[in-house]
């Protein structure tokens, strides 16, 4: 089987189904092509969506018309040891408003409506289809092939949004053959259940509104974080670690898993919950030093195939990258067909316009950001910091106190050293 | 949470033939072994006895953590399993 087309879009998660409604709208001709049995059976995220300009342009009441469960009224952070939490929290009214800031949502749900969106604009959607290799001719990308069914698509470009390992970018030659461990985090994610009324009650909610809070020092001192989100009646609970310090420290990430699960803190949140559903992804954590060559002769890399995560330690964001690319990659498509040239060259619009947009200005921008994040300390030392200040200011026993600032300099020399506290805040600053 | 007990809460639509293959060589030389403390689903085992890694397909969850963790390469064969195959998420 052999079928030709105008564009091939390897993926069909935010960002290659953003890229093939784009360009469907347009006219153009455009394989979509998954490898699951319908897009966003094999997606998985941590649960937080946060909100995409790009495609509120294509979708001007995307609340309205998504399949999602909250929208972000709440967000906090939690520094926590094996017994203690310290919790920040900022909540308005402003994020109950439209154009909302965020949302949880299941991406089998989300990924599945998004493509159904690029189909009914008159994109293809080839499901079932893992591309297998791609066909280059006089050193150009003019298709790829698909294992099942031993099928051929050509077109005269390629979009490359086969997530984050992308082979479709390997086998172009655009992306490293290795990886570097220190750039990669995996997140392992478990879905629970609650009742909707206890969800409202226990996190302070009303209606749709949603909560989302991150924690630190809930991984046995491995690199990494947690974090919470409130579906409608489902929570998402789940630990994002660095692959590097998870490989050296020998630990699982379901015993980490477990272990958080377990703190009493967290535990009394999940109390009477169950386990509906366990998945696990890595995310690649580099930032803008590991972007891959975007741009090939014939093919353009969108969302993690081109690594644009953004990991500031305060939001980890990706899909809004992932559907803002795609978008981008849509018009540079269209613009090539305009142009008839699908060399490097021709190509190369889409590189300006993701340098011109949020997308690598903010990649940019938070470049020294996972620097921040390899200080060990963080994971550890500094949560158990925060936790056991708040406990020695709460704490009513008889004893004279001291003042805060004495016991922060106590603290920090017993449990950091002042010369590591002061390279860290010069690290976290030059990062930030 | 048991990971033994994955397939209590996860689907998986079960191909013939696996999607990962290990070169046997290559995994008895490595002191390392990152693939079996990372792998979130535990599909990677070690014989201490016969020096062997062991790689099971059924709950793989696709993730991808292996291909990053292995410094050595040993997949003769690391690709996603077949269209229709492999990890099938509800919500998630």
């Amino acid at each position: 089987m052999k079928r030709t087309f105008q564009a091939i879009v390897v993926g069909a998660g935010p960002a290659g189904a953003s890229a093939a409604l784009g360009m469907a709208r347009a006219g153009l001709d455009v394989a979509l092509v998954e490898r699951g049995n319908f897009p966003g059976e094999k997606s998985m995220f941590g649960g937080l969506l946060h909100r995409m300009t790009s495609l509120e342009e294509l979708f001007p009441d995307f609340w309205n018309r998504a399949p999602l469960e909250r929208h972000i009224a709440k967000k906090g952070t939690t520094f926590m040891t094996a017994e203690s939490s310290f919790h920040v929290q900022n909540e308005t009214t402003n994020f109950s408003r439209t154009p909302y800031n965020g949302y949880t949502c299941f991406r089998p749900r989300f990924d599945r409506w998004l493509a159904d969106e690029a189909r009914k604009a008159g994109a293809t959607l080839i499901t079932r289809a893992l591309v297998e290799d791609v066909i280059i001719r006089g050193g150009k990308v003019c298709g790829v092939k698909i294992l099942r069914e031993g099928g051929i698509l050509e077109a005269p470009v390629v979009v490359a949004a086969d997530g984050v390992l992308s082979f479709t970018a390997l086998k172009a030659g655009l992306r490293r053959p290795k990886f570097n461990v220190g750039q990669m985090a995996v997140g392992v994610k478990a879905l629970i259940d609650l009742p909707k009324e206890i969800m409202d009650d226990r996190f302070g909610l009303s209606g749709d509104q949603g909560f989302a809070n991150e924690y630190v020092g809930c991984t046995s001192g491995v690199r990494g974080g947690g974090f919470l989100y409130t579906n409608y009646d489902t929570v998402s609970v789940g630990l994002v670690v660095h692959l590097g310090s998870l490989r050296e420290s020998g630990k699982s990430p379901y015993d980490l898993m477990n272990s958080f699960l377990e703190q009493p803190q967290l535990a009394k949140l999940l109390k009477g919950g169950r386990l509906l559903e366990y998945s696990a992804h890595v995310i690649p954590e580099g930032g803008y030093d590991m972007i891959p060559e975007l741009v090939g002769d014939g093919i353009l890399v969108a969302g993690d195939a081109a690594a644009f995560c953004n990991a500031t330690g305060v939001n980890l964001e990706g899909i809004n990258l992932a559907t803002h690319s795609g978008s981008l990659a849509a018009r540079a498509v269209i613009e090539a067909h305009e142009q008839k040239d699908f060399s490097r060259k021709g190509l190369t619009r889409y590189k300006a316009l993701l340098n011109d947009s949020y997308v690598m200005k903010d990649l940019k921008a938070f470049r020294h950001a996972p620097h921040m994040l390899h200080i060990d300390r963080i994971y550890q030392e500094y949560p158990e910091l925060v936790c056991s200040m708040m406990e020695h200011i709460y704490r009513i026993d008889g004893t004279p106190k001291s003042s805060i600032s004495k016991l922060l300099l106590r603290e920090l020399k017993a449990k950091v050293g002042l010369k590591n506290a002061l390279s860290d805040v010069f690290t976290a600053w030059r990062a930030l | 949470m048991n990971i033994d007990e994955i397939f209590d809460y996860t689907s998986f639509t079960i191909d013939r033939e696996p999607h990962i293959i290990l070169d046997p060589l290559i995994c008895a030389g490595c002191e390392q072994r990152g693939c079996v403390n990372s792998c979130p689903a535990r599909c990677y085992s070690y014989n201490e006895a016969e020096k062997s890694v062991t790689f099971v397909y059924d709950g793989c969850l696709e993730c991808g953590t292996c291909y990053i963790v292995c410094d050595r390469n040993a997949f003769t064969r690391w690709r996603y399993p077949r269209g229709g195959f492999g990890v099938a998420f509800r919500m998630t």
